[in-house]
């Protein structure tokens, strides 16, 4: 019986930690999600350039030692650059009745960019900033590691910022808009492709900071995260209904809740499989993700 | 002489596996689970041979069929979805079956060694070939006898009704279910055929290199599987051994003296492709030009 | 043979059908106009399964299609063409109609092999007598993509033809056409009228409703204000007003 507590409380004690971890794959879910709703593409690169952000600031930072907070600014601004930067590779020249040609050209983009990190650190972990890792908020038999409510709280002020930018400024507007009825949208005079450019770099701001929460989160960039982070980013964005915001954050704390349950329960090696399966549990159960959409809309 | 044996090993079992995604992709579907079929295919096989001393062809066969089973099974809630979804939903599952052979272990004891599938350290030993005095040679003609047999096989099937119904399907959804198409039948059967093929060539390749593991098994061979086809165009199975040939001839053994600067010009070739040409680079204007060079008639005006 | 009854579909708050009632007769061509946005091509996409039906019953030779996906409404008997031409444009003219080909005719006699997997040979034969009737023999082995517009469009239309249905339901087949193409279109549906081929005509082109189809239902906000021969239709107040957003006083 004492056992059984003790286990108790240690599962619960990964759940706390994996729903902390979780904001982290809420905001590549939030990406792969936007990007998505605005082009009806995916954008298999995603993950990688938010890691790929998060390397430019330990690149930024071993040239200049920044403090931490600088670090993460860089990442972000990295990020957005990239962003910028695949949709001109993988976006912009490929005609629209072409949409293997551009999935493909990002699947490129993915292997390139996991290269160039390769080739740049010798595949070698890099050790990332964190902040407050120090610290454990302790509530009686439960502990909060401080790195992690700072990466938790962090992500969510970023997630913030981009429900802010979508749902309140004109910009927000014009990618909703874009998103919902081009044609109507291009006719209202807002520009489709400065739109589309425009959403690249915001979701690629984001993916900065979640590249480099991760990095804080875990202390180390690996090429060995960009995958798992694609795939994760990607399960989160089904989980939460194609083309959602609140679905990918609501998917994104699941997942990562879930997944640091089960590596409690069966160990890391098997801890991925189990995400998998909850996948299809909701293509099985749930097709349209958490919040389905309704349908009849054309 | 050994080194281009086994190049033209690698060129056969990889056109095999960019034949199994090529089937799925003529009804516009992207299946990136075909590395995780090529896994079932090579472990499933690899085991027969191994543990229950099973020829290689009927070990192919069961791992082909075994992977077909298991495309069938994937498909029918995954292709219930949009396009897009599928591509995650068959990522997510070909990352679920290297993380199962990850964990996998069967291991028996065989004249005092054990032999089976071991988890992360892979599954060893595989030796029909040697055991039975198959020279490279010989494993060579097998290889090839297997790919022409698919090829030849896909190449029938193109020209059928079959062909012209996948192609309908790839094109434009509706207008082949209001021609009758039976929408889900189309895309399940295709890819249950991309499964039996990937299963196929998964055999031949656990049997050639002897020693299989969980990492050989990854995005990246799934990334190669439709960038073959993606590259060679849909026009007809000939482009994806082009592409195979370009690929793993010209560029992964032809760029060796490149060092790891070739891993980076791959990705950065896929996005040029497909920037310079989105339809592939055997596509059906290319394809009527060539027709047109040999019959003397031009297919490609307009 | 087809009956419609009180059809609704609601797309959120729009009402883009509304109760519709309708019985088209073995045989006849039969005519379905109204202003745009009235709910002609819902009503078509309705009918074949595209969009799911709000309420009401569709029924096909006493059979409840209501909820058959677009395959089944085929193989019932029911073709169809789209308003915007949907072709296999990477196809070859007369691989369009083999696709179409389906079995619906020869399910039963021919097997799974047959249906599927035989060659191209016995296929060009049959589709020979449909590109005849399209004016299209010349061109089967172009490309569907690369013909001209009105091509297009009656490649559509034996591709409909080639799945040997016993209804055609054609959206739009005359938007964009010249006055000739028209009246070659008009002697195309005489000529499928004559092989007993039942027809719901959904168009705008006047002459040719007109002219060609024995009765017709008038659609106003997805609601049929009005149903009957193309006189009475011609002469009917509440269509004018419809039409011309006028009581009729005018001597439109």
């Amino acid at each position: 019986m004492e056992d059984f507590l003790f286990d108790l409380i240690d599962l619960v004690q990964s759940i706390a930690d994996g729903l902390l971890f979780g904001t982290t794959y809420a905001m590549i879910g939030i990406g792969f999600t936007l990007i998505f709703g605005v082009m009806d593409k995916l954008n298999m690169s995603y993950a990688a350039a938010a890691i790929a952000g998060a390397y430019a600031s330990v690149a930024a930072f071993a040239l200049v030692p920044l403090p931490a907070p600088v670090v993460f600014f860089v990442a972000a601004v990295a990020g957005g650059v990239f962003g910028y930067v695949i949709y001109l590779l993988c976006f912009r020249f490929i005609p629209l009745a072409s949409p293997l040609a551009t999935l493909m050209a990002t699947v490129g983009m993915l292997l390139l960019i996991d290269e160039i990190v390769v080739h740049e650190t010798d595949g070698m972990p890099q050790p990332y900033p964190a902040l407050f890792d120090d610290v454990m908020i302790e509530f009686g038999p439960f502990g909060l590691r401080g790195d992690l409510m700072f990466v938790f709280l962090v992500s969510v002020v970023a997630m913030g910022l981009l429900l802010y930018l979508i749902y309140r400024t004109r910009l927000g507007i014009a990618t909703r808009a874009v998103s919902q009825q081009p044609v109507a949208a291009q006719l209202c005079g807002i520009g489709l492709e400065r739109t589309n450019a425009m959403t690249f770099v915001i979701t690629g701001v984001l993916g900065g900071v979640a590249g480099a929460m991760i990095g804080a989160a875990v202390g180390v960039l690996s090429p060995l995260l960009t995958l798992p982070f694609t795939v994760k980013g990607l399960i989160v964005t089904v989980i939460g209904g194609l083309g959602s915001i609140p679905g990918a954050i609501v998917a994104g704390l699941l997942v990562g809740a879930f997944e640091n349950a089960f590596q409690f329960l069966r160990g890391v090696t098997e801890r991925d499989m189990y995400v998998m399966l909850l996948l299809f549990v909701f293509l099985f159960l749930r097709p349209g993700g958490i919040f389905s959409r309704p349908a009849g809309r054309d | 002489m050994d080194f281009y044996l086994g190049l033209a090993q690698i060129i056969g079992v990889h056109t095999i596996l960019g034949l199994s995604a090529y089937v799925v992709m003529l009804t516009g579907q992207l299946s990136l689970a075909q590395a995780g079929f090529f896994a079932i295919g090579a472990y499933v096989s690899g085991m027969l041979t191994v543990l229950a001393g099973f020829h290689i062809l009927p070990a192919m066969l069961v791992g082909g069929l075994l992977a077909g089973v298991m495309a069938c099974i994937v498909g029918f809630p995954a292709l219930r979805v949009k396009g897009l979804m599928l591509v995650i939903a068959t990522l997510a599952f070909g990352e679920f079956v290297r993380l199962f052979f990850f964990n996998f272990d069967y291991q028996i004891s065989k004249g005092g060694i054990a032999v089976g599938p071991l988890g992360g350290e892979g599954f060893r030993q595989i030796r029909f070939f040697p055991e039975n005095g198959w020279t490279s040679f010989d494993v060579m003609l097998f290889v090839w006898g297997v790919v022409i047999a698919v090829m030849a096989a896909l190449w029938w099937m193109d020209r059928s009704r079959a062909g012209a119904v996948l192609r309908a399907v790839g094109e434009d959804e509706l207008a082949a279910q209001s021609a009758g198409i039976n929408l889900t039948v189309v895309k399940v059967a295709a890819m249950t055929a991309g499964g039996f093929i990937a299963g196929l060539g998964g055999g031949i390749y656990a049997h050639y290199t002897t020693h299989i593991e969980h990492l050989n098994f990854g995005v990246i061979l799934a990334t190669f599987a439709i960038a073959y086809p993606i590259l060679g165009g849909l026009s007809n199975v000939f482009g994806t051994l082009l592409a195979v040939i370009f690929i793993q001839g010209v560029l992964v053994e032809g760029l060796r003296f490149m060092g790891d600067w070739r891993n980076l010009l791959f990705g950065a070739l896929i996005v040029l492709a497909m920037n310079v040409r989105p339809r592939g680079l055997l596509d059906e204007r290319s394809m009527a030009l060539l027709k047109g060079l040999f019959t003397g008639r031009d297919h490609a005006r307009t | 043979m087809l009956e419609l009854k009180s059809l609704s579909k609601h797309f959120g708050g729009v009402r883009a059908v509304d109760g519709l009632g309708l019985e088209v007769r073995e045989g006849e061509i039969f005519g379905l106009i109204g202003p745009n946005g009235s709910g002609k091509s819902t009503t078509v996409n309705l009918i074949c399964g595209v969009f799911p039906v709000t309420a009401g019953e569709i029924r096909f030779e006493g059979r409840d299609i209501t909820h058959a996906q677009p395959h089944v409404c085929l193989a019932a008997g029911i073709a169809r063409t789209f308003q915007n031409i949907r072709l296999f444009g990477h196809l070859s003219v007369w691989q369009n109609l083999w696709v179409a080909q389906n079995a619906l005719a020869d399910r039963k006699s021919a097997g799974f092999v047959k249906r599927w997997f035989s060659g191209s040979a016995r296929a060009r034969d049959e589709t020979g007598a449909l590109l005849e009737f399209a004016g299209l023999a010349a061109k089967a082995d172009d490309l569907a993509g690369n013909l001209s517009f009105g091509e297009q469009r009656r490649l559509e239309l034996a591709r409909a033809l080639a799945a040997k249905p016993k209804m055609l339901l054609l959206d739009e087949p005359a938007a964009g056409m010249n006055m000739e193409e028209v009246g070659q279109l008009r002697e195309r549906l005489g000529a499928l009228r004559e092989d007993g081929k039942t027809i719901l005509l959904v168009e705008h082109v006047m002459e040719l409703v007109m002219g060609v189809t024995d009765r017709i239902a008038v659609l106003n906000f997805g609601q049929k204000i009005a149903e009957g021969t193309p006189d009475e239709i011609q002469n009917d107040p509440l269509v004018r007003e419809a039409y011309l957003g006028t009581s009729g006083q005018g001597d439109a």
